[in-house]
């Protein structure tokens, strides 16, 4: 694409490069050294060895899970509906979705909270999960349905001539030929429903079903003001995100910045 | 956003090219489709339910003055709205989410640009620089807020660098002065999703014909020159999706200043996020809270609106070409 024939202006874009990327560095270098400053690997032990501190992944990692699912098979089922069937007033649906694209979660808060409250669904998990996955859908439905619409129609006429009903098309033609979406989908709710903070921290009151978003302000808490103590646990809840990314970069880049690829 | 309105114009309406398949005919050749309403009614319930019926309630809540938990709260009617046009911090954060949204978006398509055009020269360590760049994209904001701030405190480590670098005089309270806390919060953003911005310039420009590019340098076009007159205007698409992809997520704002700063000193870093929470959940000014959200739910389907048409790009060839790069 550039082309830079000298040595000399090689090297040159090689130290801007390393200039722009130290401010990227830096705020890592500071969580890394600030985790063993002091007592060095004790910090670690510490944070381990907190009754319950396993508690929070494995929340997190059921949250995630559950709303992975729930949006996945929702997401697949919707998509295959609006490109391939008949739907009278489809793209009236289809901007209903598209609509709550532009919806700040933080408008959720007061009536999902009357709302749980009276259901007896606040402090459990369907608190979250279900508003995570509700956020998730629209976007994922949008992704999947311009990439069903790239699958060629008379696919599906062929199925039907012979005599496939619409469900068995759903599962042995548009489940498997959407896999390469259904990887980006995946990947941003997982990243989406890991990260999300503001759920957990108005939904989930008891400690017992607290998410890792939530560990930083625990550990406040459980370790006063030891800062050494809290970059630890940044860093050991940051580990699983990291290598995640590092064994799937490719997976993770695309999912995560389908966001924008029309 | 753009490419799926596109799509569906070319679908089969009245105008677009694919019509010239006569009415009749088409029907003739394409047999009826079953039915796709129960196959779409999940993601309906599920979506439009809760979030329709979140946001009605929210319109009903704002017209109340109500703590949150009192049976029977008073009607209020607009009284709310006309007491949040009267709201100073309303309008600070307003003016917050403004200057926020227009900087970081400047500055994250510069980086992202820059980091794209970069990674494009063939350099050595690209992996390196890119997963440097995306690991922040990946890692959860709650997760770095303590990080931030331990790194912007007095003694923290960005004034420590400054002490050593010679440049001690610029050493100050990051977090704690008004000046400097709300560009804290912006420096955690654009720290955050700039990964996201290269990732899709660099994906965009690996798409440009390059026969063009190497017509343009024969004709003598530098690389600064093919990259403003060729590059950028061929990622237009891209750049329309990232501004309207910023302008929501400032509008939704709430971890970073609600993490680090607290929305302080003195509402210097408080959003509309942010404000909406410290009215409705610590404050119990749920009605008034839900007035904000009401508001904050108009401001952000208009920008949308706006950026939409806005960056529409004029029918043509261009598009046509794009869609075909597509994949």
């Amino acid at each position: 694409m550039f082309e830079v024939r000298t040595w000399r202006g090689r090297a040159l874009l090689q130290v801007v490069t390393t200039i722009l990327v130290i401010p990227f560095l830096f705020p890592l270098v500071v969580m890394v050294k600030g985790a063993f400053a002091g007592q060095g690997l004790e910090n670690f032990r510490a944070v381990l060895a907190v009754p319950g501190f396993a508690r929070f992944f494995a929340n997190s990692v059921l949250i995630a899970v559950v709303v992975i699912a729930l949006v996945y098979v929702v997401t697949m089922m919707a998509a295959f509906g609006f490109a391939k069937l008949h739907i009278r007033f489809r793209e009236v649906y289809f901007w209903l979705l598209l609509i709550c694209l532009t919806l700040p979660e933080v408008v959720l808060l007061a009536p999902l909270f009357a709302t749980d409250l009276r259901l007896g669904l606040y402090d459990t998990y369907w608190a979250v999960v279900l508003p995570l996955a509700a956020l998730q859908v629209p976007f994922a439905v949008l992704l999947t349905r311009t990439f069903i619409n790239g699958l060629p129609d008379e696919l599906f006429e062929a199925a039907r001539v012979d005599g496939a009903n619409s469900l068995r098309g759903f599962i042995h033609l548009v489940i498997p030929l959407t896999r390469p979406i259904a990887a980006a989908v995946v990947i941003f709710t997982l990243v989406a429903a890991w990260n999300d903070y503001l759920m957990p921290l108005v939904f989930l009151q008891s400690v017992d079903l607290q998410t890792i978003t939530l560990v930083p302000q625990y550990f406040v808490g459980e370790f006063s003001n030891d800062q050494t103590k809290i970059l630890a646990s940044a860093v050991i809840t940051a580990i699983p995100e990291v290598v995640a990314y590092l064994s799937l970069q490719r997976l993770f880049e695309r999912g995560l910045s389908a966001g924008a690829i029309k | 956003m753009t490419a799926s309105v596109q799509q569906q114009r070319n679908d089969g309406r009245p105008g677009s090219p694919v019509q010239t398949r006569t009415q009749g005919g088409r029907r003739r050749r394409r047999p009826v489709r079953p039915p796709g309403l129960p196959w779409i009614l999940p993601a309906l319930v599920l979506t439009v339910g809760l979030i329709y019926y979140a946001v009605g309630y929210t319109g009903y809540i704002s017209t109340l003055d109500w703590d949150g938990v009192s049976p029977d709260p008073r009607s209020v009617g607009g009284n709310n709205y006309s007491r949040i046009f009267a709201d100073p911090v309303f309008w600070a954060a307003v003016r917050h989410t403004v200057v926020f949204y227009v900087a970081t978006f400047v500055i994250q398509t510069a980086l992202g640009l820059a980091f794209a055009s970069l990674l494009h020269a063939r350099l050595r360590l690209a992996t390196l620089y890119k997963v440097i760049v995306f690991i922040p994209v990946v890692l959860a904001p709650a997760i770095m807020a303590p990080v931030f701030r331990h790194m912007f405190a007095p003694d923290g480590e960005l004034n420590w660098v400054l002490d050593h670098v010679g440049l001690g005089s610029l050493a100050q309270p990051w977090i704690g002065q008004t000046s400097t806390a709300l560009p804290v919060i912006m420096f955690i953003t654009i720290w955050e999703w700039t990964g996201v911005t290269f990732v899709l310039y660099y994906a965009a420009m690996t798409q440009i014909d390059p026969s063009v590019l190497e017509a343009a340098r024969m004709d003598g076009a530098g690389n600064l020159r093919s990259l403003v007159s060729i590059i950028w205007p061929e990622m237009r698409g891209t750049t329309v999706a990232l501004a309207i992809l910023g302008a929501i997520g400032a509008l939704k704002t709430f971890d970073v200043p609600y993490l680090v700063t607290i929305g302080g000193p003195n509402y210097a870093t408080e959003f509309l996020g942010t404000y909406i929470y410290r009215q409705t959940i610590p404050l119990n000014h749920v009605g008034y809270g839900a007035a904000l959200s009401i508001i904050l739910l108009v401001m952000a389907l208009i920008m949308a609106l706006i950026l939409q048409f806005a960056g529409r790009e004029p029918a043509g060839p261009r598009s046509r070409r794009r869609r075909k790069a597509r994949d």
